[in-house]
């Protein structure tokens, strides 16, 4: 955790092991932190493009612990457990899926001499991303799937819920995990319970950082 | 006879401060104490505790200057209390709204430490009266003033315990003693107050030391309700604040134990 971070010192798994979380919480938890880094629903090469597109879209400071988007992308997919509902211009989401990183990957080589979405350079990505997002691709690479509906209905929402459904996410913007057994007591704004992350007031990061070293 | 009445009063008063003691500083914890003026009912309460304490130990005739001051100070407690809790309400978003009066500051907890400084006021006046005399309060019999204050305490108790049961949806059906029960020791001991003086009236004894016993078994039956909670009693804090108060119910207690001391009155020294 950065010393920017708004909640200093705070780490949700410190809670692991007291009583705000039960055995259901942490099986759920350790799915998450445990997932399968080696790919079993995309190829190789779908994994190279996934990985690419979503450090684009939630880049990550590379340096620290990352929560590892295309991993859990492909378990996401892989387990097929789907939003419970599709939109009648869209594919299932497996579909939509491989579809969009395929026209992806057609929109890169097509453009820029060959090369594969991921190995082009950072810019030319977020052009391509831009365009996708603007509706400007040509529509040969997209069959059965609209470009910027692919951006708007699965890219846009699957990608920060995965990053956000990630224990590191939490730490990051002070979120308990799930209140479960314990929720809370002091519900009104501005009232902390004792396990919950204390929000760092500016230049008194220590104070902060003093009570996340005990959120239990 | 009179200082034995007098001491009955004084540990009724002492029962309903411990029960504000435990509840407040619960509460005020909860509120982390975030305005500062939320101390008063846990310095008031233990004075109160200390002052009931002394007069149960204290075997002399005459009201006890410094007890009379510290009930007094608990009495007024009570009311600015119930006035900053009925500013609480109306400042909240939807200002008088039930779910401001179920989830904002209880507006009957601070008058259970008006209760307690009436008791004590009462157990002052009673041991005031010269030994042998028969004991008045303002010129009227003495177990008629405490029975019929008593009462009307009870139903004030009531009313606050009947609003958070019906917040709670009265799930359990032992949750409507404590709104049927003392009621009906309040119209025992109304009756009482007004009624003839000699009759020993056992049924209404044996109602309020049954309501008696109801504040005792309330701590029991919330403690279970903490247990209900998820997580249990080892999620202790969590819901031992966001559960049932365990503190509350024995000020039925403390108010049922005055009414004995009335009924002890009215038989030791009838008006008639």
């Amino acid at each position: 955790m950065s010393d920017r971070s708004r909640y200093p010192g705070y780490d949700v798994l410190a809670k692991r092991e007291t009583p705000s979380w039960d055995e259901p919480t942490r099986r759920a938890i350790d799915k998450r932190l445990h997932v399968s880094t080696a790919a079993r629903f995309l190829t190789a090469a779908e994994w190279a493009g996934a990985d690419a597109l979503c450090r684009r879209i939630l880049p990550q400071d590379e340096e620290g612990e990352t929560v590892p988007l295309a991993a859990l992308l492909d378990a996401k997919l892989f387990a097929d457990h789907g939003d419970g509902f599709r939109e009648a211009d869209m594919p299932y989401m497996r579909e939509a899926w491989r579809a969009g990183l395929a026209a992806l990957e057609a929109e890169a080589k097509a453009r820029y001499d060959g090369h594969s979405f991921a190995a082009i350079s950072i810019d030319d990505q977020d052009s391509l991303i831009a365009m996708m997002q603007k509706g400007l691709l040509s529509a040969a690479h997209w069959p059965g799937l609209d470009a910027q509906r692919f951006f708007e209905r699965r890219v846009l929402v699957d990608v920060p819920a995965l990053y956000y459904g990630h224990p590191k996410a939490w730490s990051e913007i002070g979120f308990g995990g799930p209140a479960s057994p314990r929720g809370y007591v002091r519900l009104e704004g501005d009232r902390r319970d004792p396990w919950e992350a204390a929000e760092a007031v500016s230049g008194q990061e220590e104070a902060a950082r003093r009570l996340n070293q005990h959120v239990v | 006879m009179i200082v034995n009445a007098a001491r009955r009063l004084n540990r009724a008063a002492g029962m309903i401060a411990g029960s504000v003691l435990i509840d407040s500083a619960m509460e005020h914890h909860r509120g982390y104490f975030h305005n500062k003026l939320m101390w008063t009912p846990i310095a008031t309460s233990s004075l109160s505790i200390a002052a009931s304490f002394h007069g149960h130990t204290d075997r002399r005739h005459g009201a006890h200057r410094v007890r009379d001051v510290i009930y007094a100070l608990a009495g007024v407690t009570g009311i600015v209390g119930t006035a900053f809790h009925l500013y609480n309400v109306t400042k909240k978003v939807g200002g008088w709204s039930w779910q401001n009066l179920f989830y904002s500051a209880p507006i009957g907890a601070p008058a259970a430490m008006s209760l307690c400084g009436l008791m004590g006021f009462l157990a002052e006046r009673v041991r005031d009266n010269e030994p042998g005399s028969k004991p008045t309060i303002a010129g009227v019999n003495a177990g008629r003033v405490v029975a019929a204050l008593t009462g009307a305490s009870l139903l004030g108790t009531t009313a606050e315990a009947g609003l958070l049961h019906f917040r709670g949806a009265f799930h359990n059906p032992a949750m409507a003693l404590p709104v049927t029960m003392p009621p009906i020791a309040a119209g025992l001991l109304a009756v009482a107050a007004v009624g003839r003086a000699r009759v020993p009236r056992p049924a209404s004894r044996k109602w309020l030391a049954a309501t008696a016993a109801m504040g005792v078994a309330g701590v029991a039956f919330h403690a279970y309700g903490v247990s209900r909670g998820m997580g249990g009693w080892r999620n202790w804090r969590q819901n031992a604040f966001a559960g049932p108060p365990l503190p509350a119910p024995p000020a039925f207690t403390g108010l049922a134990l005055a009414g004995l001391a009335a009924l002890a009155l009215l038989a030791a020294y009838p008006d008639e």
